[in-house]
């Protein structure tokens, strides 16, 4: 009967498929291609309600061996595409995408512009909400290759200004570049993503056009509208557009400090510590000491020299000048039952000692002054330092045992 | 470690997923997902693109055709869970059902029907003593005497019940009306626990065992560990697992790498008092911590890292619910966090004891039937993650109360599928300290902490069963990360590789976005040895078949660094307690794409172990082995088979007893030839003598026992031919006996009186005669 022939169709089919995932899982390609002209027929007879077709599935396939087949060559591939792509109206977009990934990667940025904009251009009946996404994305990325033609266009015009004399035929399409792009690069960063790259471009855009409200609006709302994910990028891009706008101290700390909020172990916590040390403000000199601390609380930060620099100045400046010890003290409240054996066992004194000696000289002035000179870590540096010889480790047994009255006070 | 200057493009959305899923076979192939800007190209002026997914990554290769063992079976032998076919209900009526489109169904009668014939005393007990007087079973009538009316004949019952058992699975079957008229009158009293009640903990238990068939989680993370080679030392790393009968003995086994991993000496060894679930380890320190959960039990061992000291046991602690979580803190010395199938969540410290940090029976994000629950350590030693099968948080063990945030949800935000689960999230401090690994049944994802529920990666695994277990292998700064998958049923292992990059000067010596790099790959499983073993009789091959196909239990791996040979050995486990592992070598640098190289890869014959696969020594030792632990087990799985020992008498099945006489002449003959150094021409006796006549117990003419027997039998008075066999037999053998004697003496001739005592032994037999002539 018919449903019997279907039944058995799909079992041959399934167990063709089966052999053409084990081929790849292998990487055997040629196989895996041999299998895939069988499975082809599957087109023809295609009952499937699974939310992968058979057109999906050989676009997937035949493109994962077109890249790894030894024969393969990029007219291939392109041929392969074209075909794919009048395969399946639902995923015309999506297939137009990778195709336009792969000449991207492969450096044929041209062929991936004007694919860009054969796919800008189509239009079948009314669209799915995933085909308005990728119809967004194929707008971006051609405001993407935009701008770098833009840019192009602008080292040329910056190159011959610096000679004396400007080309305006240049200057005109550099500035059709510029709208091109600003217009698809604009839409996309309205909708709520990851769109680093954009951004960046966008408000490259704007600044050099002199529109920093602009540029400083589309930051804010990349950085703090709540629909976006908390992507420190956001903020790491907003800190250097005031940067470079030399906006005050005041707003760039703000900024910083809320980057501190949401991701307390970021690389740019040791900017912002000495930032807030050198401040004359108690409050901003607490906060250096509360971000620094922070930072050390990672596992990622435990052998980075310049952070326990950053802790070993702050700590010594406190110590010596006697006032706010009690800073220290509340920091190393929540600290004392695991910082010991997370940054200053035994263990780790010796592989400092062994891979890092200055590392191991900052963390053995920390140590030296939280934890008193019994503690092991500062006993063992402090002992091979003198050891060797050395007049700073001197000197810092010196220090922690003249100021050893600090940590009965920090530690009571 | 640095944030990448840009991450990939990603759309960001909020809510339950709305993607309709499924399993996809192949929907992880053939995608670059995005692009972005950078890479070391961009100098000519160009910018030039890198893809998310596709990029070229590291070539592993497999060594051999096969996994091979590396340790032998355990003693004791494995006994199969419960199969299918075990627990669903099977007859021609229920094809008939199940073809339309209803579940399985589980076979509650058959499984009742056991337990009360296993266990009769606790069925029947006090009921069953009170009235078998009042039973009777014998075929005949019933005489009237005192006892007749009390007593009741149940034959006709047995046999209707019998005859019941016959027709099971019978579409016209109906219950004859004795057995319901019976059944109805002593349903309510005649068991010793109520009926209902039984039926009830039974169905429960049937459900249970049948769900775990389907997808058993106390597997979730693998009961294997492997501690890597102390620093500076010979490469001896050591290999935790479980093992025995009930795996609930742990074993720690040095391994010495080589070309192929290999036992040194024999394991530390303890007995737990539950099946080992999960072994989790960490090295803090220099010293490596061992976490072991069975249901009810965790316990925690220290391995110190000075080398051959022995593992110590540190603390246990007992559940009240059954643990579903145990893993080892890789940034505090004696750090644990357990959780319960109540949702409860534990910080575990050797020193200071349990901490409960949450405890919340619920889901998290959405409501999920399931009770399982895990959690890991984070970038932050005091931040723990916890998970549910809908989604992962991390909490502040200071303050769980207050400080937590969601890391990540299956729904939108991370591009989910609808009915995505999460299997298995997993911290993978060692490559990258804030990046987190999730599996769920159709994906991996790979998370940052700092950008929470944003997956940084994102693949379709396209495994057929959900990754349980997963490995991380670290590589060296600006190589990729490898990750291992390993699924239980279907025994899956599954290679991919990942690279956080530096990308070098060109951009600012910025960290990349998290790339996917080269193709997955499959590597080999336990149960495809099974084609690469020596020929085996039937039965063998189908025990060794069902104990080769056993669920994987476990998975490790480990890098090895051998000058510029780089080589990944990689460890599996499976439930019946074998440790399988394989190699796989790296090939550096890129040939030139040669037509035949791709295909030539899968080969076998590249190391010496497959020259003749049947005879490589560790597949002989491991085949050995196996079959003297389970010399028994051939009774348990067989259709039980009659021993002829009770059928007949020794005496009837005896040969004859001794080297016959023509026997010993050609011996004699032989020894006497090569005392003199000649030859023999032909084969022929010195005298010419007629074969001697079969030796017989009876009197000649009269048939054998066993005809009479059985005649005897056929005809009925089995009985009476005993009698006489009794009574005949001890006058008439010693004639025989006498008969006997005279007969072996006279063919014998000169003999020494001694081998005229032949024992029925023949060995016996030859050493007398040994001495005799010697």
């Amino acid at each position: 009967s018919s449903h019997e022939h279907k039944l058995n169709f799909k079992r041959s089919k399934e167990a063709c498929l089966s052999y053409i995932q084990d081929a790849l899982l292998q990487k055997q390609w040629k196989r895996a291609a041999e299998f895939l002209t069988c499975y082809v027929e599957s087109l023809e007879k295609d009952y499937s309600r699974e939310h992968i077709g058979p057109s999906e599935m050989i676009w997937r396939i035949g493109t994962e061996i077109l890249w790894h087949h030894s024969q393969s060559s990029m007219k291939e591939f392109n041929c392969f595409m074209e075909q794919m792509k009048t395969l399946g109206v639902k995923r015309y977009l999506k297939v137009c995408l990778e195709h336009v990934f792969h000449l991207l990667c492969n450096g044929q940025i041209d062929e991936a512009y004007q694919n860009l904009s054969l796919a800008e251009s189509w239009r079948f009946g009314e669209q799915t909400a995933i085909q308005d996404k990728e119809m967004k994305l194929i707008q971006a990325y051609r405001g993407l290759l935009d701008y770098y033609s833009w840019s192009k266009q602008k080292n040329i015009l910056l190159e011959n200004g610096e000679d004396g004399f400007s080309d305006l035929a240049v200057e005109q399409e550099m500035h059709s570049y510029f709208r091109k792009a600003a217009v698809n690069l604009k839409e996309i960063i309205k909708i709520p993503g990851v769109w680093d790259v954009f951004v960046k471009c966008y408000v490259d855009l704007l600044e050099f056009y002199g529109d920093h409200n602009e540029a400083h609006q589309v930051l804010n709302e990349y950085a703090y509208n709540s629909k976006f994910p908390a992507n420190p990028n956001a903020h790491v891009y907003l800190c250097q557009f005031l940067k470079r706008q030399g906006e005050s101290k005041k707003s760039l700390i703000s900024a910083l400090k809320i980057l501190h909020d949401i991701v307390p172990s970021h690389e740019l916590m040791i900017d912002f510590n000495t930032m807030l040390q050198k401040s004359k403000k108690r409050k901003k000199r607490r906060l250096g000491l509360e971000v620094i601390f922070a930072a050390l609380d990672y596992a990622g930060w435990k052998e980075n020299a310049k952070a326990w620099s950053c802790l070993a100045r702050q700590v010594k400046q406190i110590v010596i000048s006697d006032k706010h010890l009690n800073w220290i003290k509340q920091e190393w409240n929540s600290r004392k039952d695991w910082w010991p054996a997370f940054h200053f066992s035994r263990y780790l004194a010796k592989r400092n000692w062994q891979e890092n000696k200055s590392l191991s000289y900052e963390k053995a002035l920390v140590a030296g002054i939280l934890l008193g000179k019994d503690c092991k870590y500062f006993k063992y540096v402090s002992h091979q330092g003198c050891k060797a010889q050395l007049k700073r480790f001197r000197m810092l047994k010196k220090f922690v045992n003249r100021h050893n009255p600090a940590y009965l006070r920090i530690s009571g | 470690m640095e944030f990448p200057a840009a991450l990939f493009p990603s759309y960001f959305g909020a809510g339950p997923p709305r993607e309709e899923g499924g399993p996809a076979l192949v929907a992880g192939w053939g995608e670059h997902g995005q692009v972005l800007e950078g890479g070391p190209g961009c100098l000519q002026g160009q910018p030039a693109f890198v893809p998310r997914r596709g990029a070229t990554g590291e070539r592993w290769e497999a060594a051999d055709a096969a996994a091979v063992p590396v340790l032998l079976p355990s003693v004791g032998c494995w006994i199969p869970s419960p199969a299918p076919q075990d627990i669903l209900y099977r007859s021609g009526l229920c094809k008939k059902l199940r073809a339309g489109k209803s579940g399985a169904t589980l076979d509650f009668a058959k499984q009742l029907g056991h337990f009360f014939v296993d266990h009769p005393e606790d069925a029947f007990g006090s009921l069953g003593r009170l009235l078998h007087k009042n039973f009777y079973l014998g075929n005949s009538k019933l005489k009237v005497t005192s006892s007749r009316n009390s007593t009741i004949r149940m034959t006709a019952l047995v046999e209707d019940i019998n005859r019941l058992e016959a027709r099971r699975g019978c579409p016209r079957q109906h219950l004859a009306s004795r057995l319901r008229w019976f059944s109805h009158l002593c349903r309510d009293w005649l068991f010793e626990v109520p009926l209902g009640l039984l039926a009830d903990f039974l169905h429960e238990e049937l459900i249970q065992q049948w769900s775990d068939l389907l997808f058993d989680d106390s597997l979730t993370g693998g009961a294997l560990a492997w501690l890597p080679p102390k620093d500076g030392g010979t490469p001896v790393g050591c290999l935790v697992h479980p093992g025995g009968q009930a795996m609930n003995h742990l074993y720690f086994q040095d391994v010495v790498l080589e070309e192929l991993p290999r036992a040194q000496g024999s394991p530390a060894q303890f007995e737990l008092s539950g099946r080992i679930r999960q072994v989790a380890a960490a090295r803090v320190d220099g010293q490596d911590f061992v976490g072991v959960r069975s249901d009810y039990h965790c316990g925690v061992w220290r391995v110190p890292g000075r080398k051959g000291a022995a593992p110590a046991p540190l603390q246990v602690i007992r559940t009240d619910v059954p643990a579903s979580c145990l893993t080892v803190s890789p940034h505090l010395p004696g750090e644990l966090s357990v959780c319960t199938q109540s949702g409860t969540i534990y910080l575990w410290s050797v020193e200071t004891g349990l901490q409960q940090l949450r405890h919340d029976p619920q889901t998290m994000f959405f409501r999920d039937h399931s009770p399982w629950h895990w959690s890991d350590f984070t970038a932050h030693p005091r931040v723990l993650s916890c998970a549910d099968r809908t989604g992962l948080q991390c909490l502040d063990a200071r303050a769980p109360k207050r400080c937590h945030f969601d890391l990540f949800k299956v729904g939108e935000e991370a591009g989910c599928q609808q009915g995505e689960r999460v299997v298995l999230p997993m911290y993978l401090g060692r490559a990258h300290p804030s990046q987190y690994l999730v599996t769920t049944q159709f994906s991996v994802y790979v998370l940052d902490e700092r950008l929470p529920l944003v997956p940084v990666l994102k693949w379709a695994h396209m495994m057929k069963a959900p990754p349980l277990f997963a490995h991380l292998m670290s590589g060296h700064p600006g190589r990729s990360h490898k990750v291992l998958l390993g699924a239980s049923r279907t025994q899956e292992l599954l290679l991919f590789q990942y690279r956080v990059s530096f990308w070098g000067v060109s951009s600012g010596g910025s960290q990349s976005a998290c790339q996917l790099a080269g193709t997955p790959q499959k590597l080999h499983s336990i149960a495809g040895c099974l084609q690469h073993l020596p020929t085996q009789l039937p039965h063998h091959h189908h025990l060794l078949q069902q104990r080769l196909k056993a669920p994987a239990a476990g998975l490790a791996a480990t890098l090895q660094e051998d000058g510029p040979h780089k080589s990944m050995v990689i460890f599996q486990l499976s439930e019946a307690g074998d440790v399988f592992c394989q190699r796989l070598t790296h090939k550096a640098a890129q040939p030139p794409a040669a037509p035949s190289r791709d295909e030539a890869t899968t080969a076998p014959g590249s190391s010496p172990l497959f020259e003749a696969p049947a005879s490589s020594p560790q597949y002989r030792c491991w085949l050995r082995a196996l079959s003297r632990v389970c010399r028994e087990l051939p009774q348990y799985t067989w259709a039980p088979s009659l021993s002829q020992r009770r059928l007949f008498t020794r005496k009837d099945l005896e040969g004859p007893a001794g080297p016959s006489s023509l026997q010993r002449q050609v011996r004699q003959q032989l020894r006497q030839t090569m005392q003199e150094g000649g030859r023999i021409q032909r084969w022929e006796p010195l005298a010419l003598q007629p074969p001697p006549q079969p030796q017989t117990l009876e009197p000649a003419g009269a048939p054998d026992p066993l005809s009479t027997r059985l005649t005897a039998a056929w005809a009925g008075d089995w009985e009476q031919w005993w009698e006489e066999r009794t009574s005949f037999s001890v006058a008439q053998r010693q004639r025989a006996l006498r008969e006997r004697r005279r007969r072996q003496k006279r063919a014998q001739g000169r003999r020494s009186l001694s081998a005229s005592f032949t024992s029925s032994l023949t060995y016996q037999s030859e050493l007398s005669e040994l001495s005799d002539t010697g």
